[in-house]
């Protein structure tokens, strides 16, 4: 955290309203995002109890189970909800965009648009994360037979909760994340995990500071809290009785009432689900009433890429996604992790000036005045070569940066890049700052026009997001044995349909 | 209702014990007051009067035997001490009608109390295991009167001899079942497949290998059998000599009262000990 | 761990409850003091036995804590499924992972002496069995379900109900514990099986003691324990050998604090009571100002991390609003702000309108430029930085 969100914090709390942290919205958010509440049974690993789903804030599909520790009733709801996500997202693997021959990559097909998951919080991706895990290996023993939907919902679930562990991805975006990376409420982060309690410091209701609305949103009778894991006190009271009596009622063979007390259940849950589904909406208007930042649209094209890989990956009858990486995929996913999470932090500086002001605060980034210039400054290359290699000097106030060794950028300047010199201390607290332009100056003979700012020009220099190349990695067959497994996991036989026993 | 129901949880929530339970008594009235009113309107009358109860179906089998003689069929066919749970299940396999658990749970009280007013007026009691140590009244497991004392007495050892026993008599009961016996009732032949397979899986050798595929082994009656008699053959002289031993305490010092139903005594034997 | 706590600090501690009955110390109560060690107000109010729930509702801030009880009985089925048939799938996992001799399976229940379930009379039973079983009894290898362990605790005996079962494989004992939380593809919730491991401290601590009680050697306690808990989404139990040498010293640590309890009580002035008696009306004796009062003596540690486990955390997270702390903001904002107390110093510093002491003149450096940035910001000037 910098200095300047946790002041951001503070400030929330003494004007009782949350403060603002970003200029422009850095995830993108497309037209028609399928929105999900669900609610899941306390104790078990991944029973669901209801789920609320839907691309129309009026008309949300509600589905529930009865007795969910019923292996045929999950199943039932599973194909229920494969029904609704499945569809939504069949809509958009079928428009393909063909992509022209670009710098060393073949043509390629891309999805014009991708799908779009939006949950309360961070345990509702989790949550989706174990029932993926639960649904992907059903019927995946038999080999040539088409996938049924409920695997492959669950392929899906997975390949959603696995993108939303890279930063900036936006095909699963967690609704609490996304508030708490625009604003700053005078809370603790522990609390902003709760929706309803975000959104009363977003938008208090008149009358009342952020507090006292965030204060109340700890009631769980009064704001059901945003699932997966249900009020104790609603199980208790609303649901296991009813649950109950459909047992008894279904046990003695009394259809009228099974029916009835599934109905009561219904509704109940029904209660319990929509204040969240509300609250899902209204923030999403909130973050939509957000301009867009620029380079949002490039990793939705990266979202757009893993969509459409993972559809032609399904569509040649690719396996699902294993138990346990390979080691080779492990690194190479853990790279990738890096390389997302360094790209949307830097990229987030270029197109935010709030952010930028957090690099600062943090010593990431800096800003100042140029002092001096010698733009037509030239060196011999290790090959001999005379260079162009013009450097200025900037006085800055903020703090000696500690982004040494990297390739900056100008967000104004944005085709040259920099590196820092020399950094000497003056006297007076400020930092004299000696760059080095080292790409985008052009040749001694002809050199760039803009690469070097003028002298008096306020500059800031902040991390070059095109650094984070994606490194190599051996592909399967040359990985070295240290680095193999002994045996290849077979994720079938982790799946023993015995840990399932019938309700 | 539904406020009342609000009402309850705003109260548990705020940890108002004494208004909770206040209002947990006004919804139970309140349920069987609109109970009442249905029934009343002539809406769902059996609904309400069957959901508590067991199933109507199956009322008139159940009643053709007291719930102590279904008891008395499970255990004659396990011969070893049984909990209640494991008296339900087996029963649910193998014999027809309802035998739900709760129905056990006053059972040993009736069955001591019927006995202290006519001694040996029937011709079986159900009555507790009595631990080896202090003869006591074991938690929850029940025998038949007419077993010698030396297998209604457990030990250190007997809870594994009496699972692996009951293991090879369930899995004699499939085989006899299969072969020549009463046709199995409709899913009793599941039911009795998977309480079989749960015992299995707790004895060497009992199930084969996991398949390749990852579905589950076939599930050989004989086989379980045969190895719940083997590890029986490793058990059952240790285990033997304890429960005789303290046979032949309880018939040196215990009145025949106390021999069925245990003794309530804070009474240590010497050794005090079972292993 | 010297169990005797000074008389009259004893009387106090009692005292400051007033005439309620002290509440029973559990495994999971006793995990629960190592969450927040520094918190001073915590471990008073545990250790005089007083019923934190209670006192937060009658000092006006209920703090729900509930299980569910779909969770309650998921938990019972499944530890009942593992023991039953005298533990006979807890039997199969120990052979499967421990190569438990087949020979191995003498099974004591201790729930009850007789019909007697009397706590001393329990400890007392169990305590011969084990150390029966130590000196060499007869057959090693044997479970013991539901022993009664005794632990000394800020001067008051507790006893502790573990749902676990001690075994003995060579001469070496251990605990195991059951928990109804799934492992799924080998890996499980890390706060879960933390909270599991220490609970599991607590019982081997417990059974140490009971060793040296018994003249015995308490390295015959294993500092690893069993975890046992279902496998993937079904019912399958698989065990987890976990070291627990860590937890095993923390709450050593935890439990000897509580036994220095005399220091706090010492220095607490003397109408300070946490009596919660009511009058014939059920109407609190005392009013709710005078026990939030009497509350606010004892210095509490607010951490955010508190509304998760402790039944005073919305008092304690009002009364750190009210003082205007940086607690209240998390971990974060206290790391990064090091060395201020409230956020009317950190505005200050910030602002410039406060004069930094010696140890604040870093933060107060990077306040200062953070407000600067602030400044730029909604000035909307989001270059012109730099040197002014």
């Amino acid at each position: 955290m910098s200095t300047l969100l946790a002041l951001a914090r503070i400030r929330a709390a003494r004007q009782g309203r949350a403060e603002p942290l970003r200029q422009v919205r850095h995830y993108h958010l497309v037209d028609e995002p399928l929105v999900l509440v669900t609610a899941a049974m306390a104790g078990e690993a991944a029973a669901p109890l209801a789920c609320m789903v839907g691309t129309d804030r009026h008309r949300p599909v509600l589905l529930t189970v009865s007795q969910p520790r019923n292996r045929d009733q999950q199943q039932a709801f599973y194909a229920q909800l494969a029904a609704v996500v499945l569809p939504y997202i069949r809509r958009r693997e079928n428009a393909l965009q063909q992509l022209p021959t670009h710098t060393g990559k073949a043509a390629r097909q891309r999805c014009a648009d991708a799908p779009q998951l939006i949950v309360a919080n961070r345990a509702t991706v989790e949550h989706l994360r174990l029932v993926g895990r639960s649904l992907r290996f059903q019927g995946s023993r038999e080999p040539g037979t088409t996938q049924a939907p409920v695997a492959l919902l669950g392929r899906w679930l997975t390949f959603f909760t696995e993108q939303a562990d890279y930063p900036g991805s936006c095909l699963l975006l967690p609704m609490t994340r996304q508030l708490a990376a625009h604003w700053a409420s005078g809370q603790s982060a522990l609390e902003d995990e709760s929706l309803a309690a975000l959104l009363a410091w977003i938008e208090p209701p008149s009358g009342l500071s952020g507090a006292e609305a965030a204060l109340r949103t700890e009631n769980p009778v009064e704001f059901p809290p945003a699932g997966p894991a249900t009020d104790p006190t609603f199980d208790l009271v609303e649901l296991e009785p009813r649950m109950r009596a459909h047992r008894h009622a279904l046990a003695a063979g009394d259809h009228t009432s099974a029916n009835r007390s599934a109905a009561k259940l219904e509704r109940a849950l029904d209660a319990q689900l929509r204040p969240t589904w509300n609250q899902l909406w209204s923030a999403l208007a909130l973050l939509r009433a957000i301009p867009p930042a620029a380079r949002c649209a490039r990793r939705w094209d990266d979202d757009r890429d893993q969509f459409t890989r993972h559809s032609l990956h399904l569509m040649h009858g690719g396996p699902p996604q294993p138990v346990h990486d390979h080691p080779v995929e492990a690194a190479r996913r853990l790279a990738a992790l890096e390389r997302a999470s360094h790209m949307f932090e830097d990229e987030q500086a270029l197109d935010d000036p709030f952010v930028l002001a957090e690099r600062r605060a943090a010593g990431a980034a800096f800003a100042g005045i140029v002092i001096s210039r010698e733009p037509d400054r030239q060196a011999r290359s290790p090959k001999g070569r005379r260079v162009l290699r013009p450097r200025f000097t900037v006085r800055t106030d903020d703090p000696p940066p500690l982004t040494r060794d990297q390739d900056l950028l100008n967000p104004h300047r944005p085709r040259a890049t920099a590196r820092i010199h020399q950094i000497t201390h003056e006297q007076s607290g400020t930092h004299l700052i000696i760059m080095e332009i080292t790409s985008g100056m052009g040749t001694p003979s002809r050199p760039a026009a803009d690469a070097v700012p003028e002298l008096g020009e306020r500059v800031c220099y902040t991390a070059s997001p095109s650094q984070w190349a994606q490194p190599e990695f051996p592909s399967r067959d040359q990985t070295p044995w240290t680095h193999s497994h002994p045996v290849p996991p077979a994720p079938a036989r982790d799946l023993d349909p015995h840990d399932a026993d019938p309700a | 209702m539904g406020q009342l129901r609000q009402a309850l949880r705003t109260a548990m929530v705020e940890r108002d014990a004494a208004r909770a339970s206040g209002l947990r008594r006004e919804l139970r009235h309140a349920e069987t007051l609109w109970q009442d009113k249905a029934a009343a309107l002539g809406q769902g009358e059996g609904a309400v009067l069957t959901a508590a109860g067991p199933p109507a179906v199956d009322r008139a089998v159940t009643a053709l035997l007291p719930t102590r003689e279904q008891v008395h069929q499970v255990l004659s066919l396990l011969e070893v001490a049984a909990a209640p749970k494991l008296i339900t299940a087996v029963h649910g396999a193998f014999f027809p009608g309802e035998l739900p658990a709760s129905r056990l749970a006053s059972m040993r009280r009736d069955e001591e109390r019927s006995y202290r007013s006519a001694p040996n007026a029937r011709p079986y009691y159900v009555c507790p295991a009595l631990t080896a140590d202090r003869l006591a009244p074991a938690r929850a497991l029940l025998t038949v009167s007419t077993w010698p004392l030396e297998r209604r007495i457990v030990g250190a050892h007997s809870p594994r001899v009496d699972f692996l026993t009951a293991t090879t008599k369930i899995a004699t009961a499939i085989e006899w079942f299969d072969r020549r016996g009463p046709h199995w009732l409709a899913d009793a032949r599941a039911r009795a497949d998977r309480l079989l397979r749960s015992f299995a899986v707790s004895i060497p050798g009992a199930l084969a290998p996991p398949e390749l595929s990852g579905h589950a082994p076939p599930l050989d009656p004989r086989q379980v059998a045969e190895a719940a008699e083997a590890e029986l053959a490793v058990h059952v002289a240790v285990d033997r000599a304890e429960r005789e031993q303290a046979a032949a305490w309880a018939r040196q010092r215990l009145p025949e009262t106390e021999r069925l139903f245990g003794t309530r005594l804070q009474m240590i034997r010497n050794d005090a000990s079972s292993h | 761990m010297n169990p005797t706590v000074n008389s009259t600090t004893a009387a106090r501690l009692d005292a400051l409850r007033g005439g309620q009955p002290p509440v029973n110390h559990t495994a999971r109560t006793l995990v629960g003091l190592s969450a927040n060690p520094g918190c001073s107000r915590r471990a008073l109010l545990d250790a005089c036995g007083a019923d934190k729930g209670k006192v937060a509702r009658q000092a006006g801030y209920p703090w729900p804590f509930g299980q569910s009880p779909f969770a309650l009985s998921r938990g019972n089925a499944f530890e009942r499924q593992v023991k039953e048939h005298g533990g006979a799938r807890l039997l199969a996992l120990l052979r499967e992972s421990l190569g438990l001799p087949i020979e191995q399976v003498a099974y004591i229940p201790l729930e009850s002496v007789g019909d007697n379930a009397n706590r001393e009379l329990r400890y007392r039973r169990t305590r011969q069995v084990l150390a029966h079983a130590a000196r060499g009894g007869s057959s090693p290898g044997i479970l013991y379900d539901h022993p009664m362990l005794r632990l000394a605790v800020g001067g008051q005996l507790v006893y502790l109900e573990p749902d676990v079962i001690a075994f003995k494989i060579g001469d070496k004992f251990h605990v195991v514990e059951i928990k109804s939380f799934p492992v799924i593809d080998r890996q499980a919730d890390g706060t879960q099986v933390a909270a599991a491991t220490r609970q599991a401290a607590v019982y081997v601590i417990a059974l140490r003691e009971l060793f040296a009680d018994a003249g015995l050697d308490p390295d015959l306690v294993a500092a690893s324990i069993f975890l046992v808990t279902p496998k993937n989404f079904g019912n399958t139990p698989i065990a987890t050998l976990i070291d627990a040498r860590k937890q095993i010293a923390m709450m050593t640590t935890q439990l000897a604090r509580m036994d220095r309890i005399e220091t706090l009580v010492k220095l607490l002035p003397a109408q300070v009571s946490f009596d919660l008696a009511v009058d014939a009306a059920g109407v609190a004796r005392r009013p709710q100002a005078q026990l939030a009062g009497d509350l606010r003596q004892v210095p509490a540690r607010y951490r955010p991390e508190c509304l998760d486990h402790c039944e005073l955390a919305g008092l304690c997270r009002a009364e750190a609003r009210q003082d205007d702390s940086l607690d209240v903001y998390g971990p974060g904002v206290a790391d990064v702000l090091g060395g201020i107390g409230t956020a009317q110093t950190a505005l200050a510093l910030a602002e410039g309108q406060r004069i930094p002491s010696a140890d604040q003149t870093d933060v107060a450096r990077a306040l200062r430029h953070a407000e600067r940035l602030r400044t730029e910001l909604a000035a909307g000037a989001e270059l012109a930085g730099g040197a002014a």
